[in-house]
């Protein structure tokens, strides 16, 4: 005989995932690291902005690469001989919790004062995964289009300081930077954005001091 | 975009459940979606389907409820529900519906939850 009967569950998928992170930032914090999610779409500089920040922040840095394939991104870290994890995500489109609990035991947190999370090229799902860093800045070029920023809202709602980047060929693509930065300002009244030229060097310094800001304002 | 490993997350959880209570088949899942977790229910559904096959969840109907918005307001202090259903994107654009600002905190709406299972055991 067979009987039917109902189980409550009450599995929170989402739950699951920042419980990691919340042990992720934990573990930071007992060695004393700030950790910085990066986010943004494929070839919006985020790479890049990491590379320059390696080669002017004071203090040391370590670095998880995250992406479908990460030894690209891990070679172009590595030749500043700093700390660097790749994580490949194969077929996902975001980083986890989970994925970056593992890369936490890779690295050597006591030798680092920040640890950099480069997540995959995406404007959609990192959204929905908490790391368990503790800023997450958002890089956005004006190549996307300047519609880019609000067709996605939610990304930059979750962004601790917001880049608008490659604004040396706005022109050239037929992009408002201005407009980026007003809707950007609609979404996140109170978040911080800093136009930038990666490749010419503009707008470096300006990132480097407000993520110095931000680590005291937050600690 | 992430709806193929959420579907993993969701049927692991459901799997493991049944394990727990010796359950040889399920029969029905229920789950439970925020109106703001960047999740298409229909393509969740989908995937759910495709992974199921090989299990003893297979045959089992997935239910997709959809939660609503809940915010507070950081301004004028409103809390309560926001009404979306008139926006076609799965990305919605929250603002408070009193005084329209965008300094709000979600209370609800952004989890993905597994709420419960019907299933057949036998005697």
């Amino acid at each position: 005989m067979h009987k039917v009967s109902e189980i409550e569950v009450q599995h929170n998928i989402m739950k699951a995932n920042k419980k990691l992170a919340d042990k992720n930032k934990k573990k930071l914090e007992e060695n004393d690291v700030f950790g910085i999610d990066f986010v943004g779409a494929i070839g919006s500089g985020k790479t890049s902005l990491i590379e320059e920040l390696i080669q002017n922040m004071d203090g040391s840095i370590g670095v998880i690469a995250g992406d479908v394939i990460s030894k690209f991104d891990a070679g172009r870290f590595k030749k500043y001989d700093v700390p660097v994890v790749g994580l490949n995500t194969g077929k996902e489109c975001h980083l986890d919790a989970h994925l970056v609990e593992h890369a936490l035991n890779d690295i050597s947190l006591v030798d680092v004062d920040y640890l950099f999370i480069e997540n995959v090229g995406n404007l959609i799902c990192p959204v929905d995964f908490d790391l368990g860093s503790h800023m997450r800045i958002v890089v956005v070029s004006v190549s996307e289009g300047d519609d880019t920023v609000e067709k996605h809202p939610f990304i930059f709602q979750s962004a601790d300081l917001i880049i608008i980047n490659k604004v040396d060929i706005a022109n050239a693509v037929g992009a408002d930077e201005n407009k980026m930065a007003t809707d950007a300002k609609k979404i996140n009244p109170d978040v911080k954005i800093i136009k930038t030229s990666l490749k010419e060097g503009k707008g470096l310094d300006e990132i480097i001091s407000a993520i110095e800001k931000f680590k005291i304002i937050i600690s | 975009m992430h709806e193929l490993s959420m579907a993993d997350g969701i049927l692991k959880a459901v799997l493991e459940n049944a394990q727990k209570n010796e359950v040889t088949e399920v029969l029905e899942v229920t789950i439970q979606i925020g109106k703001m977790a960047l999740l298409n229910p229909k393509q969740v559904k989908f995937m759910l389907g495709v992974l199921s096959e090989d299990t003893i969840a297979n045959k089992a109907k997935f239910i997709i409820e959809e939660i609503p918005i809940e915010i507070q307001c950081l301004e004028c202090g409103f809390e309560g529900k926001v009404d979306v259903d008139d926006l076609d994107h799965y990305a919605p654009m929250v603002e408070c519906p009193k005084c329209e600002n965008k300094r709000i905190s979600i209370i609800n709406g952004k989890d993905c939850t597994v709420k419960s299972i019907v299933v057949e055991k036998d005697d």
